[in-house]
């Protein structure tokens, strides 16, 4: 009975820490250039290599835009702040605190997460300010760039539990992987016009889901419809979250 | 219930037995001192029984709760300050108090409550707006203290306290300690500095390769080596072209120079100040002061962990 009362008492405050974990990181790593670089510019760089020069109107390429952007905003945080803060031992304040694995890989994901939301409104308000581009689904876009903004987060929270000091060991891994989903998850080339590995490897792709949503929001097309991609992105939270739990034990213990 | 038992702690990092059948107690309100040369496994204890590292075996409890099968239970009640002053550089001493404070729970009133006092004790209100980044070493530590306290802890953890501080900090940091054992919190701290824990620790466990070597009172380990007496002389005129003939005299096992003085190691303290005595006489020297010192916690550190200088070894009956 005392170990049930124990967990219930534990929940919200629990909430509580994960919560003060997120604040921790907005007020120390939100202004940190390598993370405005990683976070905002390289999306934003990247988006122009793959648009100047296409015939589609600029407005069309604005739901890719916002996807590649919470990509990389929502997995840019915790792989810059948690070596740093292995290499100055903050980190160990965490692992010594009276939380759960469970609330470090939520708390650390939550700044990532509200972050790429901030960053994500930028592309929403240029679409909207300036290529006049409607949002046919705003409770369809508000739910894709939630899910996706925190599947990316924990994304994030997930390369950096490698036991490393060094920023560009975790950020080299998760280029790895970040670079080639923007191919193969029809943001710049259609899934309907990739090769049908292309189009297996996409499933694989929390992106696809990701950007299905969103272009689903602004102009109504979808390949697998929002009711699957939310729960696909769902799904991929739940790995993500799970296997970033067993790793931070893993390489903490 | 004791505050701290460990059980046969082991562990093994790779091929290196950093720990090896550790077991050691701490009763409640009492001050217990971890002393060790670099790579003896103070760190590594203290991480196994603050629940960061998992032991290759044995067991260890906190307050009678297992650290690794009730670790949030065992971790309420601790405070830890590690070796590092490991404060977050990008924001407020206010802040770095406030976050800790969320980490374990503390509510809200209290909490901001707790941190003005702590600021308050240790000299740092008046920067608590101030980001740590500008603050001094001694600023740095003082403020890791006060986080390790902000949850009022019933233990504390302290590794290397004191370590290359300035006196100010020093101070600060030996008065709230002194304080917090008033209170009645047990206080498990490591230290190089071995008269810091001859003054503030009722026991003291010397460790060495990962081993305990022994585990008492400063008081009664000093009596196991009381062999090692000195007895240090001053002489009017320079004491360095003695220091041989000083050695040479019967029963005495070393002869060491300390500034202008000279300390000579023996297991029979009254034959040696006969003979030195009768050498002052013998070379026209003149004994200004002459006093018999009992083996210091230090003489027993070195004696239990051999700590050696170079090739040169401290005396050793």
């Amino acid at each position: 009975m005392t170990d049930v009362l124990f967990f219930i008492r534990r929940i919200p405050q629990e909430v509580a820490a994960a919560w003060a974990i997120a604040r921790k990181d907005m007020r120390t790593y939100y202004l940190k250039p390598n993370i405005i670089m990683s976070g905002l510019l390289f999306p934003l760089f990247m988006f122009l290599a793959f648009a100047v020069g296409r015939n589609a109107p600029p407005g069309t390429l604005i739901p890719g835009l916002i996807a590649i952007t919470i990509l990389f905003s929502a997995s840019s945080i915790e792989p810059v702040s948690i070596p740093i803060e292995r290499r100055v031992r903050t980190f160990d304040r965490l692992l010594s605190a009276p939380i759960t694995f469970h609330t470090l890989v939520v708390g650390e994901s939550l700044s990532g997460f509200l972050y790429s939301l901030g960053i994500a409104m930028l592309p929403l308000i240029v679409g909207i300010a300036f290529y006049h581009t409607p949002v046919l689904h705003v409770v369809t876009l508000m739910a894709g760039l939630v899910l996706s903004a925190f599947c990316f987060a924990t994304l994030g929270t997930l390369f950096a539990a490698y036991p490393t000091e060094n920023v560009g060991e975790v950020m080299s891994m998760l280029n790895l992987v970040r670079l080639p989903l923007i191919f193969v998850s029809g943001v710049f080339i259609p899934l309907e016009t990739m090769p049908v590995a292309g189009q297996y490897i996409a499933l694989c792709s929390p992106l696809t889901y990701a950007n299905d949503m969103i272009r689903f929001a602004y102009d109504g097309t979808t390949h697998f419809g929002p009711f699957y991609d939310i729960v696909f992105l769902i799904l991929f939270i739940l790995i993500f979250q799970f296997v970033a739990n067993r790793l931070y034990k893993k390489f903490n213990q | 219930m004791y505050a701290v038992e460990a059980h046969d702690l082991t562990k093994q990092f790779g091929s290196l037995l950093a720990l090896n059948r550790v077991s050691f107690s701490v009763g409640e309100g009492e001050t217990f001192g971890f002393l060790g040369p670099n790579g003896a496994g103070k760190t590594t204890t203290i991480r196994i029984l603050t629940g960061i590292t998992r032991p290759t075996s044995g067991t260890a409890t906190i307050f009678g709760y297992d650290i690794q099968q009730e670790k949030l239970r065992a971790r309420r009640s601790m405070g830890i300050v590690s070796e590092t002053s490991n404060v977050y550089d990008d924001l407020t001493a206010w802040h770095n108090m406030i976050f800790t404070a969320e980490l374990y729970h503390v509510g809200r009133a209290e909490r901001e409550e707790k941190t003005k006092e702590l600021l308050e004790i240790f000299g740092l209100y008046g920067r608590r707006n101030d980001t740590v980044h500008g603050f001094s070493k001694g600023m740095k530590r003082r403020l890791t203290l006060a986080m390790g306290l902000v949850n009022s802890p019933r233990l504390l953890f302290l590794d290397e306290p004191t370590s290359g501080l300035d006196v100010q900090s020093n101070l600060i940091i030996r008065d709230v300690i002194a304080n917090l054992v008033k209170e009645g919190v047990t206080v498990f701290l490591t230290t190089h500095n071995i008269e810091e824990a001859n003054v503030m620790c009722d026991r003291v466990a010397i460790i060495n390769r990962g081993k305990i070597a022994a585990i008492d009172s400063p008081e009664k380990l000093k009596k196991t080596i009381q062999s090692v007496q000195s007895i240090e002389i001053a002489f009017d005129h320079s004491a360095k072209e003695h220091l041989e003939g000083l050695r040479e005299l019967a029963t005495v096992n070393d002869a060491r120079k300390e500034g202008d003085k000279v300390r000579l190691y023996t297991d029979d303290p009254a034959a040696v100040i006969d003979g030195v005595t009768a050498y002052a006489k013998q070379h026209n020297l003149r004994i200004i002061s002459m006093t018999t010192q009992g083996p210091s916690l230090e003489d027993v550190f070195i004696r239990l962990t051999g700590l050696t200088i170079g090739n040169e070894r401290r005396p050793q009956k």
